[in-house]
């Protein structure tokens, strides 16, 4: 990724700070907690803004509830998607850590809803295996789950008997030729297609966790695929995923620069989008790489 | 409405949409949920416009909907036109998915000759995040930039919530994305496709996509825990949109609304009341609404679905009438066809 760009990358992003402290998604919005998560998570990777990121997490401190939660927004308490993002743009600032470890509490316990799946042919993955939805008292799905899974991970939780279920729940969902969509492999009997930004996160959720062998499909999805990508989701992901398996494609940086270069189509990129593609261009593996170490197995709370 | 009728109206439809989906063989014609909208005289009307090819002027058979349907200059003269095509997914070879560009571009060109102040063009689609890779691949992408036409992602979007009108589901209010409070008409442009779910995804089941997948998730899971039929009705009836233009130039049958095959049909649907247009579209596909749930649901509350009370412009349908392949394994798809 060229310097410049990133730098006026980053300019643009800063735009996007409000007088509370959070960010919005959009040029001149309004404060939205993924949108500050995704800037923290970026900007602890650059020297000399450590008072922004404090004031962002204070900012976003304000977007959870009394359990741990993180909403959206105070009229949909029943969308805690936010929540993993948060854990993740908390992680290792002492001022924010009643906060993470609240939300790392509620993340062990909070599930999606699950019930026997009794006719294969409907849907074609075991309903049974709990993950995290996207909206409270829904089922679980791959990119709320996959984001937890490296909340939790990050948190110190990779061996939890919760990141483990998903870890089940990612390979279950994985479709038989490669890849992921939102979460269902087939419908009716009929192989569904997979996505290229849900594969490369499930495939940074799953790093560590299994065999090259069982993923390698998935791996060669996005291989014969990720050079056709110029929006920052599908790119920015895609790079993640093959990063956390140790695959660097040369052309990786120069995909990036375009993207950023064609953002003028679009009136500009959202803010968490643009905060992934950024994430794709720093990392030296997957997500994880770009975030704070803490030690397994610690209890925080 | 008292909240007493409320209440009663409520409990009668939903009673009677678990009896239909329980698989009841409720005839037609006894069918009778009472009214609480006029459905009556110029929202009634319907135009199907023959349209062989995307090569043709599809401009030209949009406008001369318009002209059938009273749309005129006077009254979309200053108004901002918003846009709701049908983008779920893309694939190569698939193109029969989405709501094809130059029906989009030909609209835009439709409403803006009339005087339409502004159009802009938005989507919230409901299997991938990633609505800008949908829309590059698509091929709307390009159009919209060369038109110099916005585009928003719906998912996105900060939302307003209101009461919900329809009262099917358990949700006591409807999350709509925040620029619906800045657009005077609402157009749902879906593609002429089956479902497996619904039976047909048409006008109405396109508004979906205008949930915000932020507050409702991806694939819009809190819509599909509480009924797609009841959401479908609950959405139709609070957000009220104005207009739909159906994509039915090449449609989808069989598997449906993603891994089907492409089904030739070279037909435009328009109107200004979408159980009417649906209604319609259906019996275009050999499919009897009155088997769809949600369209026996909203019949005679939302629009007519009568053949006999829809006033049909342009061409007739029995001309142009064609079976979608309905698939004996998927329930929903059972007794569908029209006899």
């Amino acid at each position: 990724m060229r310097k410049r760009l990133l730098q006026s990358t980053l300019t643009d992003i800063m735009k996007r700070n409000l007088s509370d402290g959070g960010f919005s998604n959009q040029p001149h919005g309004m404060f939205r907690p993924d949108a500050t998560a995704w800037a923290m998570i970026i900007f602890k990777t650059q020297a000399g803004h450590e008072e922004l990121v404090e004031a962002a997490g204070k900012r976003l401190e304000r977007s959870q509830i009394i359990d741990g939660r993180v909403v959206l927004s105070q009229d949909h308490l029943d969308a805690v998607w936010p929540t993993p993002l948060s854990i993740l743009a908390w992680q290792g600032s002492s001022s924010s850590k009643d906060s993470w470890s609240k939300a790392v509490a509620f993340l062990l316990q909070a599930a999606g809803v699950h019930w026997e799946n009794t006719d294969q042919a409907l849907v074609g993955h075991d309903t049974l295996i709990p993950g995290w939805p996207w909206s409270e008292d829904t089922h679980s799905w791959v990119t709320p789950t996959a984001m937890s899974m490296l909340a939790l991970a990050s948190a110190g939780f990779r061996e939890h008997e919760r990141v483990q279920a998903g870890v089940r729940l990612l390979v279950d969902r994985q479709i038989p030729s490669g890849g992921w969509n939102y979460g269902n492999t087939s419908v009716l009997g009929k192989e569904l297609r997979p996505f290229p930004e849900t594969t490369g996160l499930a495939l940074n959720a799953l790093a560590g966790h299994v065999k090259q062998e069982q993923i390698q499909s998935s791996l060669e999805f996005l291989l014969e695929h990720v050079s056709t990508f110029r929006t920052p989701l599908s790119l920015g992901w895609s790079i993640l995923g093959l990063r956390a398996w140790h695959i660097v494609p040369d052309l990786a940086p120069e995909w990036i620069n375009e993207t950023l270069e064609r953002g003028h189509r679009f009136d500009g990129y959202d803010t968490a989008s643009l905060c992934v593609l950024l994430a794709a261009g720093l990392a030296t593996g997957g997500l994880e790489s770009l975030l704070p170490s803490v030690p397994q197995e610690s209890r925080l709370y | 409405m008292s909240q007493q009728s409320t209440n009663f109206l409520t409990w009668t439809r939903r009673q009677f949409l678990k009896l239909f989906l329980a698989g009841s063989s409720l005839a037609a014609s006894s069918v009778s949920v009472p009214m609480v909208g006029n459905a009556s005289d110029v929202r009634s009307q319907v135009f199907v416009g023959k349209a062989p090819t995307y090569d043709g002027n599809i401009r030209a058979i949009i406008e001369r909907g318009f002209q059938e349907l009273g749309v005129s200059k006077a009254e979309i003269h200053g108004k901002k036109i918003f846009l709701k095509p049908n983008l779920v997914e893309t694939h190569v070879e698939h193109a029969h998915i989405n709501t094809h560009p130059l029906v989009v571009r030909a609209a835009i060109e439709a409403f803006l000759s009339l005087g339409a102040r502004q159009v802009v063009v938005g989507e919230g689609p409901g299997h991938r995040r990633d609505a800008l890779h949908i829309l590059e691949e698509s091929g709307l992408g390009p159009i919209l930039y060369e038109d110099r036409i916005p585009f928003i992602d719906l998912n996105e979007q900060t939302g307003y919530a209101v009461k919900n009108q329809g009262e099917w589901t358990s949700l006591s209010t409807l999350t709509f994305p925040g620029v619906f409070h800045d657009v005077d008409w609402i157009i749902s442009m879906p593609k002429l496709k089956t479902h497996h779910w619904a039976g047909v995804t048409l006008s109405m089941k396109n508004l979906f996509g205008v949930m915000p997948g932020l507050y409702y998730g991806w694939p819009k899971n809190v819509l599909h825990h509480q009924g797609i039929h009841e959401s479908i009705l609950d959405i139709t009836a609070t957000l009220k949109p104005h207009f739909a233009i159906v994509d039915g130039i090449v449609g989808m049958e069989g598997d449906g609304p993603i891994m089907g095959s492409p089904k030739s049909m070279g037909v435009v649907v328009m109107g200004r009341n979408l159980p009417a247009v649906d209604s319609t579209c259906a019996r275009l596909m050999g499919i009897d609404p009155y088997q769809v749930p949600y369209l026996n649901a909203a019949a005679d509350w939302l629009g007519p679905i009568n053949e006999e009370r829809i006033y049909q412009r342009g061409d007739s349908i029995g001309s142009l009438q064609q079976n979608f392949s309905l698939l004996p394994h998927i329930p929903a798809h059972q007794r569908l066809r029209l006899s």
